[in-house]
């Protein structure tokens, strides 16, 4: 009886054992599989170059720079502070610093401590030279990131940094590991895994004293993919210097294709201060009240002010419901329910294109009240307003349209309870009250009456790893506007310039013949935002471009800017 | 399976075997000839610990019941001679030096006990064991003895060497058991037992603590007192179903693993021979051990049935604890895995128990 109860134990002994085995081998051997790795393998590592940021002639516009490291792997029996002594007088290395490596050297022998890093090329070949005295030392190439113009076209690109808490939950599954340095914001955000460099290196086994015992093999390590932009850097920087210190944004683009040449923003950063790490000038960038991070044309919702005159103009032509011969008397203000509605001068007798010449608000009132406000709010969605264009760089915002209908779905959330009134539908068709814009989308409504008729998609990269990508971009959408229509508007664009009394007269004086259209939105309190947004030349229009200077005052003041970019653009040569 | 002797022969052969191919693979790396010659050791002993076996098990093992105080005096006086004479390695004054090898008495010491306790046990040879204890009380059943294993298991722990002195006093709880003791005595001397162990504490030594300490959490200390057993699931776990195949196990190779040929072989064994090798090694194990049980129940002779019971339990704990050691189930001790782990003593001693249990089955039927 006793002798089974033992022979029983000794069965579960060996059943217990067996399962434990089963654990182990099977259920568990991969997390020991790679922990085994871990005790044995050792990378040095050696970083590819991320890929560079090209415009679209080929300049570049960030690539990478070769700083050097200076590692030690320690060998066999500890030879460090030998090898320190040696290296110090090149490195002009504080004795204080080499202690807190060599204490590292005792903890974790088998792993290369760095010594000095980023010195320069000379001492780097002075160092190498001294290899052979010095075993175990290694000078380490890494790239770092340079930026040849410094802070140009620093919104496009955006910056590096190390990775945060957030970025890395979400990348986890792409191979993203904690303390990898990846892109934030523009470009380097966005295209981050094309831009990616995959890490090299020497792996070697060594045994558990950490001494190497075998080289088992090197991983080359892969350059990420080069980018190339549809910017272009010569116009790129007339159009940054034309808004130096005027806070405020300009975008060039394409008319038929939607190719942004040249996407300015200030005020701007450094890109260069993010990647050496220098902690003293990034909280002056993140501390910033003018939010100097902020892409203003594309993450930047403003009052659309007179712009929207122009989707206005157009709805009621469409729907017949005004056209060209409508004759509207301007008296300064015009009264609708009890307020008075101002308009900026006394036009006297206006028609369409005179109004959009002269910027009427009392004409376009009037217009806007025939029209109603769900007809202008479904052209100006119908322009792209009110939604994201779904371009090329991150955090664009989308704007806002405000109309009846989601006034009344307001109603049922306690907030903001207001009816629709008539007042509205006259801010509305003035561009102001709750509209916002963002420039990118002015441009592009600009370039339905460039290209005549087409509502484009913009775009910024040409190519990524030499292949083009343009023709996997949207396709630009046909409004099927009526061609009167569009004349007559383009008309009046061409007459706010050629008009004496034009609100863009200054544009006459250039050599290229301009169609555009000045906006003055008010955004009290303070100073209102200066809109301009044209295309020239005008027959055979090879540019669009919007100018909006954040409390930059009149509208005239953002004619000013455009003229100056345009006249650089006549001595490059680019028109 | 009649014939226990080919059985025993053919399993002890194969895990000689593979012994001595672990014992090349985790020493073929090392720097000096003297370690890389060690499995051409191993060889040696198998041998003399297979000549040993036929000559045991051919003469008539009811002769250790006259040699038995014998024996038991030569135990007692090597085991006092190590205290003298003895070198000390790891820490540990255990073994004896002899011409050209080291001598371990301990491992001579758990069969000298085992043949003590069995013919103790069944000294008038009548069939109820249990009547020493009503007899005698339980002074003559039960202390007198405990005293008779107490003495070489204190001599051993105060070595140190932990792991052998238990294992005596475990082997001596089983064959309390399994000798129709009554149970309640048993418990009384299991309580006891259990109630002087706070007592036993500040007579280890603070290694021994460690080890304790780090068996109930070997994540304290990784890289001092638990880095023996982290290494050793890690080489196991990472063996995998099929091993990393024989001489490329790289826990045991680069030498990760510490006493990666004698009480952590299994763990070598498992990382290069994955999930399957360590099976059918366990499978062996256990198939070996009960034989012993076998021959046993077979036997009619009481001094014999407990001898078998007595060998074949010591071979049992001893590789189950070793096992469970391997893979951080059992504080660390110094146990080798009997027939695996380099180590004449072990060998010889296995080699020569298992010939007793051969002679037990031949001789049954003189009875």
């Amino acid at each position: 009886m006793r002798l089974k109860i033992v022979k029983l134990a000794g069965f579960f002994v060996f059943i217990f054992l067996s399962s434990v085995l089963f654990s182990f081998q099977f259920v568990r051997a991969k997390k020991y599989r790679e922990q085994s790795d871990k005790n044995c393998l050792r990378l040095v590592p050696q970083e590819g170059c991320r890929g560079r940021i090209l415009d679209s002639e080929g300049s570049v516009i960030a690539d990478s720079k070769l700083s050097y490291d200076v590692m030690f792997f320690p060998q066999g029996e500890s030879n460090f502070n030998k090898v320190l002594a040696n290296v110090s007088g090149i490195l002009e290395l504080k004795l204080k610093a080499s202690k807190s490596a060599d204490k590292f050297v005792r903890v974790a022998s088998s792993m290369p401590v760095t010594i000095a890093k980023n010195i320069g090329i000379k001492k780097a070949i002075a160092l190498e030279e001294m290899k052979l005295e010095n075993p175990g030392l290694i000078v380490l190439p890494v790239p770092v990131r340079r930026y040849p113009n410094e802070r140009l076209a620093c919104h496009i690109i955006g910056y590096l940094g190390e990775i945060d808490h957030w970025r890395l939950t979400k990348l986890e599954d792409y191979g993203y590991k904690t303390k990898d340095i990846v892109g934030f914001g523009g470009i380097e955000e966005k295209y981050d895994y094309y831009l990616r460099q995959e890490e090299g290196g020497l792996l070697s086994e060594v045994d558990h004293r950490g001494r190497f015992t075998r080289v088992l093999g090197f991983r080359q390590p892969v350059n990420g993919k080069d980018i190339q932009l549809t910017i272009n850097l010569k116009l790129q920087k007339i159009a940054e210097d034309a808004l130096s210190c005027k806070k405020g944004s300009v975008v060039v683009m394409e008319p038929y294709t939607g190719e942004i040449l040249a996407m300015a923003s200030y005020p701007n950063f450094s890109p260069g201060a993010f990647a050496d790490k220098n902690a003293s000038s990034i909280p002056v960038f993140l501390n910033d009240l003018d939010s100097p991070l902020l892409n203003r044309v594309i993450s930047g919702a403003y009052p659309a002010g007179s712009l929207f005159k122009l989707i206005v103009a157009t709805a009621g032509l469409e729907t017949r419901k005004i056209n060209p011969s409508t004759i509207s008397i301007c008296q300064g203000s015009m009264l609708i329910g009890k307020k008075e509605f101002n308009c900026w001068g006394t036009h006297n007798q206006q028609n369409l294109h005179l109004a959009i010449a002269h910027s009427c608000n009392v004409f376009f009132y009037r217009a806007g009240l025939i029209l109603g406000p769900q007809i202008i709010y479904d052209y100006a969605v119908k322009f792209g307003l009110s939604k994201s264009v779904s371009f090329d760089l991150c955090y664009e915002t989308s704007g806002f349209v405000p109309s009846p209908l989601r006034r009344k779905i307001n109603q049922f959330s306690r907030f903001r309870r207001e009816n629709w009134y008539d007042g509205d539908t006259a801010n509305l068709s003035i561009g102001q009250g709750d509209v916002l814009v963002t420039p990118l989308q002015m441009a592009c409504m600009m370039a339905v009456f460039a290209n005549k008729g087409y509502l484009v998609r913009p775009y910024i990269t040409k190519a990524i790893d030499g292949s083009e990508t343009g023709v996997f971009q949207k396709k630009a959408v046909c409004l099927s506007l009526r061609e009167s229509t569009i004349d007559e508007i383009r008309r009046g664009l061409r007459e706010v310039v050629s008009d004496p009394d034009g609100t863009a007269n200054v544009l006459s004086t250039l050599a290229v013949s301009v169609g555009g259209k000045t906006g003055t939105a008010q955004a009290p309190p303070g100073t209102s935002h200066a809109w301009f947004a044209g295309f020239f030349p005008f027959e055979n229009p090879k540019y669009v471009i919007c100018v909006f200077l954040e409390r930059g005052g009149h509208g005239y003041y953002s004619a000013l800017v455009a003229k100056q970019i345009i006249e650089k653009m006549l001595e490059e040569g680019l028109v | 399976m009649r014939n226990s002797r080919i059985t025993i022969f053919i399993i002890a052969i194969i895990i000689a075997f593979i012994g001595i191919l672990s014992i090349y693979s985790s020493t073929c790396q090392k720097d000096t000839e003297l370690w890389q010659a060690i499995y051409k050791r191993q060889i040696i002993w198998v041998f003399l610990g297979l000549v040993l076996f036929f000559l045991v098990s051919n003469s008539d093992y009811r002769r250790l019941w006259d040699w038995t105080y014998v024996l038991y005096t030569c135990a007692l006086f090597f085991l006092l001679l190590v205290f003298i004479l003895g070198i000390t390695r790891l820490g540990a004054q255990r073994w004896l030096k002899f011409v050209w090898f080291n001598f371990q008495p301990s491992e001579l010491a758990k069969l000298i006990l085992a043949i003590f306790l069995a013919r103790y046990f069944s000294r008038k040879s009548v069939s109820d064991i249990s009547l020493p204890v009503t007899k005698f009380g339980v002074f003559r059943g039960l202390i007198l003895p405990f005293l008779f294993v107490a003495l070489p298991a204190g001599l051993i722990v105060e070595q140190p060497d932990l792991g052998s002195g238990l294992m005596l006093v475990f082997l001596f709880i089983f064959l309390l058991y399994l000798t129709n003791v009554r149970l309640r005595n048993i418990f009384i001397f299991l309580s006891a037992f259990i109630l002087l162990l706070p007592l036993f504490w500040h007579f280890m030594r603070d290694y021994q603590k460690q080890r304790l300490f780090v068996f109930l959490n070997p994540n304290i200390d990784p890289l001092g007192a638990g880095y023996t057993i982290v290494q050793s699931k890690i080489a196991i776990g990472s063996g995998g179903i099929f091993g990393k195949g024989w001489l490329s196990g790289t826990q045991s190779q680069l030498h990760f693993l510490p006493e990666s040929h004698t009480d952590f072989i299994f763990a070598t064994f498992a990382e290069e021979w994955g999930f399957l090798g360590s099976m059918i090694l366990l499978l062996l194990y256990f198939l070996l051990i009960r034989q012993g049980f076998l021959i046993a129940q077979r036997t009619r002779d009481d001094f014999g049935r407990l001898l078998a019971l007595g060998i074949s339990l010591l071979l049992g704990i001893q590789i189950s604890i070793n096992i469970a050691m391997n893979l951080g189930f059992a504080p660390i001790v110094g146990l080798p895995l009997p027939l695996m782990s380099y180590g004449g003593s072990s060998v010889i001693v296995t080699f020569v128990a298992l010939g007793i249990l051969v002679s037990i089955d031949r001789r049954r039927a003189v009875f």
